[in-house]
């Protein structure tokens, strides 16, 4: 059988300041017909730059030092700029990471799939329209009619990838490539999407190649699964015997990083007396004016306890006000209610003095993000020491503490990885010896690998300090590994708040549980 | 730093911008050593020689040597132009990233007043400050800066909105640290790029608001061989004597050319994106 699309002993470089870099050595890769592959690894393992050769868009740096990429019998390649407009999109398809920006804001969606119809499959206009309708109806959204006169920005994120989807699907091509398509989604709306692309697939037997960084997903969409570590490619197995019997060294510890709920990192249990207490926490975004109503609360009377020691965590899909209560409790956002900690109650803003400030220190989720590029690791590290008392000869200790070598004192923010920079981010938190931590989806941008190595470290920070986290994420197969209560948020409302034993029980709320069921656990 | 510099050297704009402010920095620095006659030094031989071997830019209605003028009034000019942009670039990027922190009703009152005092044209408002405090120099200098304020403002509120909503703003907020530091430390390091080049446009405009300050005879005051007053004088000798007009002008355009350039190299240098 031939092969739908063959990359061949395929090399790529990009040419830096510094001279070339190899991003891709030596990949060799076949997709059959009707066959799904799976191409996983972490950020910077040149995923993204394989897909980007795939559909001939490599930025002017890249040199293609050896290898063939063939779709059936042609050589991409060689394709002339005019040639390659009809194979994209026709004969090759690409859905994109985040669906907020792949679709045009200023046209409706049935222009721009009307107009891929009419390009790819030379359709006229009327028939293209009623296709469209036909294609939106059939990944699941309601009254399309009326999404087709729509603008992207008046509809979900969620629905704007099934617009993508159904274009990509209704042009028949070949081979479709999927750059991470859940990964900007929340955790139902993903694996809604990913039903849907299961659907599609037995329906239309296109092949596909499926790329991610999470291995647990792409062994439940894909039937063979390649994994790619540092552009080389280390494993090629179905997916059924990845997860079972990893071959390779770096396979088994992207396998072994993957959270279970089954398996427990934290075994103590938490202190009696309440470190910090909310109750009827409100916080709401902006003020009705006079010509428009107030808009509603993101977050609607939420009480929650956390005790000495204790890990508490909150999970919830995006917009379910998880975040805007880590603001109400650090006082970035207006907030009604009534906070108690240490004996002292808060109501407002101004209410947190310098020695809250300093018990109840937060991680954002953007290590990039929360430190200021202008400032070195030193300067960075000594704001805290110098607010809340303590010597700058402490700076060296903070790095040890989060294993980083005392050199960096030196460096900028962006000399570092995205690992190492929320280790300093975590050491300017514990820098303030704070009694609450509350880490605002901190692991969700990094990979699993270094995921887990900021888990392990967290841990034994707690092991040292005795600090109480509130620990807030999308991930409920991670929080379940390491929290002693969870509380799950639904639209500014907390649904269920359950000690971690009990989450297999039978009394959990049905959006737990349906959280529950779209939090992919690993196969085998 | 260094790297800056050689990256605003590779490109074209950028190179001929710091060739010829290296140029107009000699005059500042050199001028008068340089400068072949004395400026003031009258010569009744000479009313209105044309550009020649004697005076190579020719000479004005007291025969005194064009070319000596414009290399001592650079002097008088640059700097001038220099110091107010800079005095209104810094007031503009304080009040801009100070309103930015802020934030809801101070930011909107801010930023109201500064619309209002936008409607009034520069050179309007220079002229209506310097017949307030008095002519002179050091009033034009005030006068420009204070008409160069509220765009600075504007520019830079729109960066630090941006910023305003970074995390590492958030954290300092959150970790408790004063407004003076979040301002100055954490805000207006990471708004610099457009201000470094919004400034290097303005200079241009101020080296000309100068010139037309000194040429409607509220700036610099004669004998001052100071560029846009040499340009007032010698109008009424334009038929008889072009070049007393030509020069000067071309000086000014060639200060405001160099500035522009170096503001738009500074753009494409200091933009991250164009990191190849």
């Amino acid at each position: 059988m031939t092969p739908v699309l063959s990359i061949q002993n395929y090399t790529l470089d990009y040419i830096s300041s510094v001279g070339p870099v190899r991003v891709l050595h030596d990949i060799s890769l076949e997709i059959g017909p009707g066959e799904v592959l799976g191409l996983v690894g972490e950020s910077g393992s040149g995923k993204s730059s394989l897909a980007w050769a795939l559909m001939r868009h490599l930025p002017e740096n890249a040199r293609e030092v050896a290898g063939s990429l063939r779709l059936g019998d042609i050589d991409l390649q060689r394709l002339s700029p005019g040639e390659l407009t009809r194979i994209r999109g026709r004969r090759l398809g690409m859905v994109f990471q985040d669906p907020s920006t792949s679709l045009n804001p200023t046209l409706t969606i049935g222009r721009q799939i009307t107009e891929a119809l009419i390009q790819h499959r030379g359709l006229k206009q009327r028939d293209a329209s009623s296709l469209a309708i036909n294609l939106l109806g059939h990944v699941d959204l309601n009254n399309p009619a009326a999404i087709m006169r729509r603008y992207p920005h008046e509809i979900s994120g969620g629905e704007k990838q099934r617009v993508i989807i159904a274009t990509a699907f209704g042009c028949r091509p070949d081979v479709i490539l999927f750059d991470e398509p859940t990964t900007a989604l929340d955790v139902i709306t993903g694996a809604r999407i990913l039903a849907l692309f299961a659907r599609l697939r037995r329906e239309t037997g296109v092949a596909a190649l499926y790329i991610s960084h999470d291995l647990a997903l792409v062994t439940r969409v894909a039937d063979r699964v390649a994994v790619l570590e540092r552009g080389r490619l280390v494993e090629q197995a179905p997916a059924a015997d990845i997860f079972r019997a990893p071959r390779h060294a770096n396979t088994r510890a992207l396998v072994d990083a993957v959270p279970r709920p089954e398996r427990r990192l934290v075994h103590d249990k938490p202190g009696d007396q309440v470190v910090l207490a909310a109750s009827d926490i409100e916080v709401q975004y902006g003020s009705g004016g006079l010509f428009r109503d107030a808009t509603p609360p993101a977050t609607k009377k939420i009480g929650l306890e956390v005790r000495g020691g204790e890990i508490l965590g909150l999970v919830g899909e995006s917009g379910s006000g998880k975040s805007s209560m880590a603001r109400a409790l650090t006082g970035l956002a207006r907030f009604s209610g009534k906070i108690t900690f240490d004996a002292h109650e808060i109501h407002r803003m101004r209410d947190m003095n310098a020695a809250y400030r300093r018990d109840v220190q937060i991680i954002f989720q953007h290590p990039d993000a929360s430190l200021n590029p202008r400032h070195r690791i030193d300067e960075i590290l000594s704001r805290p020491l110098k607010l809340y008392g303590g010597h700058l000869a402490d700076i060296p200790r903070l790095l040890e503490q989060v294993r980083l070598p005392a050199s960096y004192a030196n460096r900028w923010p962006h000399q570092l990885s995205g690992g190492e920079k929320q280790r300093i981010a975590i050491a300017r938190a514990f820098a303030a010896r704070p009694k609450l931590v509350i880490c605002d989806e901190i692991t969700a941008p990094l990979d699993v690998s270094v995921q887990a190595q900021i888990i392990e470290l967290l841990l034994a920070l707690r092991e040292e300090t005795g600090t109480a986290f509130l620990f807030i994420t999308h991930d409920l197969n991670l929080i379940r590994q390491i929290a002693h209560r969870i509380a799950v948020m639904r639209r500014g409302e907390m649904v269920d708040l359950l000690p971690v034993e009990d989450f297999d029980a039978d009394h959990v709320h049905p959006y737990t549980r349906e959280l529950m069921a779209a939090s992919p656990v690993p196969v085998g | 730093m260094t790297e800056l510099f050689i990256r605003l050297m590779r490109k074209p704009q950028g190179f001929v911008g710091i060739v010829l402010l290296a140029l107009i920095a000699a005059a500042c620095l050199f001028g008068p050593a340089l400068a072949p006659y004395a400026p003031e030094k009258i010569d009744f031989l000479g009313r209105f020689r044309a550009p020649g071997w004697q005076n190579w830019l020719g000479a004005d209605q007291f025969g005194r040597d064009i070319l000596s003028r414009l290399m001592v009034g650079a002097r008088s000019t640059v700097p001038l132009a220099f110091i107010a942009t800079f005095v209104g670039s810094a007031a503009g990027a304080t009040i801009g990233v100070g309103s930015a922190y802020l934030g809801g009703r101070t930011d909107e009152a801010i930023m109201r007043t500064i619309d209002a005092v936008m409607a009034i044209p520069g050179l309007l408002m220079a002229l209506l400050l310097v017949s307030t405090l008095g002519n002179g120099a050091g009033n034009a200098v005030i006068a420009i800066a204070v008409a160069f304020a509220p765009g600075m403002a504007r520019v830079t509120r729109s960066a630090a909105l941006n910023v305003r909503n970074q995390d590492y703003v958030k954290a300092a907020i959150a970790r408790g640290e004063g407004a003076p530091w979040i301002i100055f430390r954490e805000m207006l390091p990471n708004v610099m790029a457009p201000i470094v080049i919004e400034s290097t446009i303005r200079v241009s405009f101020a080296v000309m608001l100068f010139a037309t300050l000194s040429f409607l005879g509220v700036g610099a005051q004669p004998p001052a061989s100071e560029w846009g007053l040499m340009v007032a004088d010698a109008r009424q000798y334009m038929h008889q004597a072009p070049w007393g007009l030509i020069a000067p002008s071309a000086a000014i355009a060639l200060t405001a050319i160099a500035f522009n350039l170096v503001g738009d190299g500074l753009r494409d240098a200091l933009n991250p994106k164009d990191e190849r």
